[in-house]
């Protein structure tokens, strides 16, 4: 499994945003993306989640153009963005059901899940009482609890704690251990183990 | 498993829009106004009302649903929701039609439920009653496929609570007419089959086709 990314470039209403970019991402791999406020950092994520068209064969997912197997590749990845997305009118326990049902996820061992995640005494919490830390560590949950190669995140680090921050430097660890890939836009150093971090930094245009 | 799935989705669906209680009182709660103030503001004419009830549940029950709709894919726009639906495991079609399916049933079903009360203050037999039911029964899943791709259509614009029926209304001129009418042939002794069997098809091509076009449209609108 590789991402390679080649020339890409995007313009939105005619202003360039960001210009022939480059790299490959590898099994075990993590690309930090880092940038200014307003670079593209995000932009450059939902074009990589194929929430956003790319220009045709500048991405390509196992040697293969993401747009002409977009569902397939879908599939393959977890992304998160600035907004968690989570049901705040529904508990933390009912929040995962939901989400398992729609990502066909790979365990049901949910408590262990969530004392991972250190959330666990929050079961039957609605949402919407949740803190904005409690809250992003929910839907973090998500990258345990459907097994999927490819990590999309936006600013993961946001409103984590702490503990929080050592948590997901626990997972990325355990993925990228695992044979995962990670792509991660974030200002912070993230709490990795190990060196296999590349980094790519977006200019402002 | 997969249907498992599904039937988790429709729960939680419904049960999500059953904790805004607002959310579903609302267009419920206009469309027994708007009933009502029929027979307040035409007089105790029973001809004129049994004549123009069809017309008058049918536009009130358009109405309620157009209300509704901007529920659909409102919140999960803002709560980031539809990311994941495009990440799904299932295709996206699939969850749009789990949606429509929770939305017919929180705002349609009472809708049904209602309206042999509501045919009351309008002077309607039983058996007027019966096929006014039957008509809604088959109409309404169709508004709500279409009005689905109209939310979707819309849903990433921020001020857009007029223009979703606008853009709507057009197409569901059809049902209306074919909904009312059955009720003027069913008093006329005509046969129905026929009014029914174009409502039944009406259904058949939007179960068909909306779901799908939502879904594009979903695509769209969370690339913008």
């Amino acid at each position: 499994m590789t991402l390679t990314v080649t020339n890409l470039s995007f313009e939105r209403q005619f202003i360039t945003v960001f210009s022939q970019l480059n790299f490959t991402l590898a099994p075990g791999e993590l690309l930090q993306i880092r940038g200014e406020n307003g670079s593209g950092k995000s932009t450059l994520l939902r074009i990589l989640a194929g929430f956003i068209d790319a220009p045709p064969s500048t991405i390509q997912w196992n040697y293969q153009c993401i747009t002409d197997c977009l569902a397939e590749y879908q599939q393959q990845l977890h992304y998160i963005g600035h907004q968690n997305g989570i049901k705040h009118h529904l508990t933390v326990y009912e929040n995962i059901l939901f989400y398992s049902a729609l990502g066909n996820a790979s365990t049901t061992d949910y408590s262990s899940i969530l004392t991972k995640m250190g959330i666990a005494k929050r079961l039957h919490t609605p949402a919407h009482d949740l803190s904005a830390g409690q809250l992003r560590r929910l839907s973090l949950a998500r990258l345990v609890l459907s097994e999927r190669p490819l990590w999309i995140l936006d600013e993961p680090l946001s409103a984590l704690d702490q503990s929080g921050q050592f948590i997901l430097g626990n997972l990325l660890n355990e993925h990228l251990a695992a044979k995962g890939m990670a792509i991660v836009a974030t200002h912070h150093d993230l709490p990795l183990a190990l060196s296999s971090l590349k980094t790519l930094t977006l200019e402002r245009a | 498993m997969m249907i498992k799935a599904l039937l988790t989705m429709i729960h939680y669906e419904c049960l999500l829009t059953l904790r805004q209680a607002f959310s579903w009182l609302t267009p419920l709660l206009f469309f027994i106004m708007v009933v009502c103030f029929f027979p307040l503001a035409l007089g105790s004419d029973h001809a004129l009302l049994h004549t123009i009830a069809a017309g008058i549940i049918w536009v009130a029950a358009v109405l309620a649903i157009l209300l509704s709709l901007n529920n659909l894919f409102q919140r999960d726009a803002q709560e980031g929701y539809l990311e994941l639906f495009l990440l799904s495991s299932y295709p996206l079609t699939l969850v749009v039609f789990c949606k429509v399916v929770s939305h017919w049933i929180i705002y349609c079903v009472p809708l049904l439920l209602l309206t042999p009360v509501l045919a009351l203050l309008l002077n309607l037999s039983f058996y007027e009653n019966f096929i006014l039911i039957l008509t809604l029964l088959l109409g309404t899943p169709v508004l709500c496929l279409l009005g689905a791709v109209g939310a979707a259509l819309t849903v990433s614009l921020r001020h857009q609570s007029l223009l979703l029926p606008i853009l709507i209304m057009p197409f569901y001129i059809p049902i209306l007419i074919f909904g009312t009418s059955t009720l003027v042939a069913a008093n006329s002794g005509q046969l129905l089959n026929g009014y029914f069997a174009i409502l039944a098809a009406l259904g058949l091509l939007c179960f068909a086709f909306a779901p799908f076009l939502a879904a594009l449209a979903l695509r769209i609108g969370v690339s913008q």
